[in-house]
């Protein structure tokens, strides 16, 4: 092994260390204010809040994760097993709830969903006047909502799964004497587990993370109870015991998945390509299959976004889209692609030493990298928040701060494209081109940059976009009458201002569909 | 073979005796007419006839593309024909107008990667099949093929745990465990390293004669053909060239696409005179009874050549390639044309040294002209 000292000759290496160093230390920061917390306030939160926060958080995320496990494969299984018309545009029509973020579907279902909305009054026609569906501000409103915006998770990665899915082990079965049913059951379902399961594990973190549905759907969870901590009641310490409490939940949500994906790491399910037979059938099971993606996209997605035109539409919207709207846009833009920039700066030397160097500190400087992946956001607020009052105070309520917690928050995202560009060029390729004459320099600019750019862009656009539509850390970081389009979006329909919101959600929902393409295009290739 | 040789031509030899080519009445498998395939991204297969009887090994043999998976395929179900039919023991289970399913037609079959199971473990890989069994006798099957295949003590393992020969046994366990009426294997050794195919080759030739099962082995390499198979069927751009013993099939083509194919060929032009065929190597019967006048060409093997080294000769060797067993040398003629001739591996002689050429063929065969 490499010692400590050997390997801190590298300039790259101190900038990693720093970097890692950085986004630890706010979390190290939260977790000591939590445990550094008197006795009494743990027993006061453990006696009041925490049982029935973990209780809806925990049902909340069970209750989604069935529902998204539902709807996603058995969409994945319809485009990637049946033949009828329209499946293509299905195929990527049942990804665009991805562009929807929390908040603009719950405050659509808001109205949709509301009381005497269009829901309830189509319900009351059918079922009498007296009769009331579930309000959208409850449990189920809330799994209804984060269900239809997550499904796609487990959609995806059940997909392209089932389109790498070597038919060879289908076929093996059919002539072991299997039917279509029973091959189904005993060897697909159980080969397609570990992208299931993985497609399950993002919608959980999501949900438990999510602030913007909840919010707005006013179901307490604990995400949402950090947020109201540090605003309601300007409490930073029990902010800080829930923050732990959640990252706790999280990391031991991840533990189970890690322990599960290890014991299924020898699923080589790949082979040889050969398309999947697809079942044609009569008008009837077309119409069928159609009627139930389109009842899906259309609730997920093509509803939402029609009425988000239409409200855009409307006078009171369209007298509203003036100066200071622009002014939104702007701020949003600013901040997003400072973040982005950041980002990819901070996590090109992380990536870069663990895929080229991968000793134990390099690892361990990539994985601190990821630990903004278990912080929801208000939680990265509140670290930032209480790291900068106390060390640097005159940054506070400026935008720097909250740029810092965009980079943690969201640099993640951007170290899952950074790291496979570059582990797809093999050192033999920089190598041969230092025998072929390249100083270090040259090889790098003619061949490591040409080949990795691509995932530079990618991890940019990917962290302007998540940028752009976060919410819970810019409301509680932002600079003092300094609003961003997502800030509109959520004060809007709080106040139930559904039209006046419309503008900015669309133009969110419009941002957002580049980024779904670019998301696309890397798993796509299959079809 | 090459020791039985002797210079006489028209001797009888075991290449004269005609086997059983196409035995109806007795056949576990026949095709008849079967044409398949209109998908572009997989080879098209025309007008394919054959038949194999109980217990046969049957190679089908050609290059990539040639639609060999195709029909194995249609034998399994997996590919509806687009005229013709097959039959398995008898009952018609392919036609234009039905195909019965996989499952239903009582065929083993083992995949280029084998397709174990991953999340079973290997016992449970080999009783996939026997859900319709009871208990106590599935457990019997599966220890009979663990025993058969030498997979003892392994049962409990899952497949990532077994190297690629024993992963080919499960496979194989898996597909006899149901004794099929028919065994497909799919390049089955292309997986494994030289050695190890080797000795899974004769291991499997064992297997297969001692449970008499009947099979279908799709391959490339024409040596394992010849190890293997009791008849080859020689298939190329979809239609079936030859079929015939290995022997046949290696000493007497009947296409110049089959003779190239199974092994190094030479073709030399040649005319019809006087009831010979005069070539730049001297004469060779007629066997074709080619028209005189008519220009043919004589195959030869590099084991049909035997060179000496003559100052005066016009033939001089361009190049040696050394096999362990044999060198094989490259030898342009006066013409030009290059033949090639395999000498015992001992025997070395230099690039440039001007060689005499004999022909000691026992058997000639002629074409019409060399492959396209």
């Amino acid at each position: 092994m490499v010692s400590i000292r050997q390997q801190l000759t590298s300039p790259l290496q101190w900038v990693a260390l720093i970097s890692a160093a950085l986004i630890l230390l706010p979390l190290g920061y939260v977790a000591a204010l939590a445990l550094a917390a008197d006795v009494i306030v743990w027993q006061r939160l453990w006696a009041t809040r925490i049982p029935e926060l973990l209780a809806n958080t925990v049902s909340l995320a069970a209750t989604v994760s069935l529902l998204t496990l539902l709807l996603g494969v058995s969409t994945a299984w319809i485009v990637t097993r049946f033949d009828f018309p329209g499946r293509r545009l299905w195929e990527v029509a049942l990804v665009l709830p991805l562009a929807m973020p929390t908040y603009v579907l719950a405050y659509v279902y808001n109205y949709l969903w509301g009381f005497g909305g269009p829901v309830e009054q189509l319900w009351q026609a059918l079922a009498g006047p007296q009769s009331h569906l579930f309000s959208p501000q409850s449990f189920w409103g809330a799994s209804l909502v984060m269900t239809l915006d997550t499904f796609p998770f487990v959609y995806l990665l059940t997909r392209s799964a089932l389109l790498t899915l070597n038919v060879s082990f289908e076929e093996v079965a059919r002539t072991c004497g299997a039917s279509r049913l029973e091959t189904m059951w005993r060897v697909t379902l159980p080969l397609l587990r570990p992208s299931i399961v993985a497609g399950v594990a993002l919608v959980v973190l999501y949900v438990v993370s999510d602030f913007g549905a909840v919010s707005l759907l006013r179901y307490q969870t604990l995400t949402y109870a950090v947020f109201q901590q540090m605003t309601g009641r300007s409490d930073n310490q029990a902010a800080s015991i829930l923050s732990i409490l959640l990252v706790v939940l999280a990391l031991l949500f991840l533990v189970t998945e890690r322990w599960f994906r290890q014991k299924s790491r020898f699923y080589q399910t790949a082979g040889r390509y050969r398309a999947p037979e697809r079942t044609r059938g009569g008008w009837l099971q077309n119409a069928s299959l159609s009627a139930y993606l389109a009842s899906i996209v259309g609730a997920s997605f093509g509803v939402p976004a029609w009425l988000l035109v239409v409200w855009t539409l409307s006078p009171e919207a369209q007298e509203a889209l003036d100066g200071r709207f622009f002014g939104f846009v702007w701020n949003s833009a600013v901040l997003s692609a400072s973040a982005a920039s950041v980002g990819v700066l901070i996590g090109l030397p992380l990536a870069y030493l663990a895929v080229r160097k991968p000793t134990w500190l390099n690892m361990s400087c990539l994985q601190a990298a990821y630990a903004g992946y278990v912080l929801p956001g208000p939680v990265a607020a509140l670290a930032v928040l209480i790291l900068f009052l106390k060390l640097l105070p005159f940054l506070y309520g400026t935008a720097v701060v909250l740029v810092i917690a965009y980079v943690i928050h969201f640099l993640p995202a951007g170290l899952q494209s950074l790291e496979p560009s570059l582990q797809q060029i093999t050192p033999n390729l920089e190598e041969v081109a230092r025998t072929l004459g390249s100083s270090v320099r040259e090889t790098w600019r003619r061949v490591t940059f040409p080949l990795v750019r691509n995932g530079f862009i990618v991890a940019w656009v990917l962290m302007f976009l998540q940028t752009m539509k976060e919410l819970p850390a810019t409301l509680l970081l932002r600079p003092v009458g300094f609003d961003t389009l997502a800030i509109r979006v959520w004060l809007e329909a709080s106040e139930e201002y559904y039209r006046l919101a419309a503008p900015s959600a669309l133009l969110i929902v419009l941002v957002g569909l580049p980024a779904l393409a670019l998301l696309l295009s890397r798993d796509w290739r299959a079809a | 073979m090459k020791d039985e040789r002797r210079p006489a031509r028209d001797e009888v030899n075991p290449l004269a005796m005609q086997p059983n080519l196409y035995t109806p009445a007795s056949s576990v498998l026949e095709l008849r007419s079967v044409s398949c395939a209109y998908e572009p991204q997989r080879p098209a297969v025309h007008d394919i006839s054959f038949g194999a009887s109980e217990g046969e090994i049957l190679c089908l043999l050609g290059p990539s593309g040639c639609g060999k998976t195709t029909i194995l395929r249609a034998i399994a179900g997996f590919e509806p024909v687009r005229t013709g039919e097959i039959f398995l023991s008898g009952r018609r289970v392919s036609s234009s107008s039905e195909t019965i399913p996989p499952e239903a037609r009582r065929v083993g079959m083992v995949f280029q990667e084998y397709a174990l199971f991953p999340h079973l473990r290997v016992a449970d890989n080999i009783a996939f099949g026997l859900r319709q069994h009871s208990r106590a006798e599935r457990r019997h099957r599966v220890q009979d093929m663990l025993h058969l295949t030498g997979l003892e003590g392994f049962e409990r393992r899952y497949p990532h745990e077994l190297s690629g020969g024993q992963q080919q046994r499960v496979a194989l366990a898996r597909a006899l465990v149901q004794n099929p009426v028919v065994l497909l294997l799919d390049e089955p050794f292309s997986n494994l390293d030289p050695d190890m195919a080797s000795r899974m080759r004769q291991d499997l030739h064992v297997l297969l004669r001692r449970m008499k099962t009947t099979t279908i082995l799709v391959t490339h390499d024409h040596d394992e053909a010849f190890a293997m198979a009791d008849r080859i069927a020689v298939l190329n751009k979809g239609a079936l060239e030859q079929m015939d013993t290995p022997e046949r099939i290696y000493h007497l083509p009947a296409t110049p696409f089959v003779a190239d194919f199974v092994g190094q060929a030479d073709f030399i032009p040649g005319t019809v005179k006087e009831g010979l065929v005069e070539t730049e190597l001297g004469p060779f019967p007629n066997t074709a009874r080619s028209p005189e006048g008519a220009s043919v060409v004589v195959m030869i093997r590099p084991d049909d050549l035997h060179l000496f080294p003559n100052k005066a000769a016009a033939c001089r060797i361009v190049s040696r390639q050394f096999r362990g067993s044999e060198n094989l040398y490259t030898i342009r003629l006066a013409s030009g044309q290059l033949v090639h001739c395999s000498e015992s591996s001992t025997t070395v002689f230099d690039e440039g040294t001007a060689v005499d050429l004999r022909v000691s063929a026992t058997h000639t065969v002629l074409f019409r002209h060399g492959p396209l």
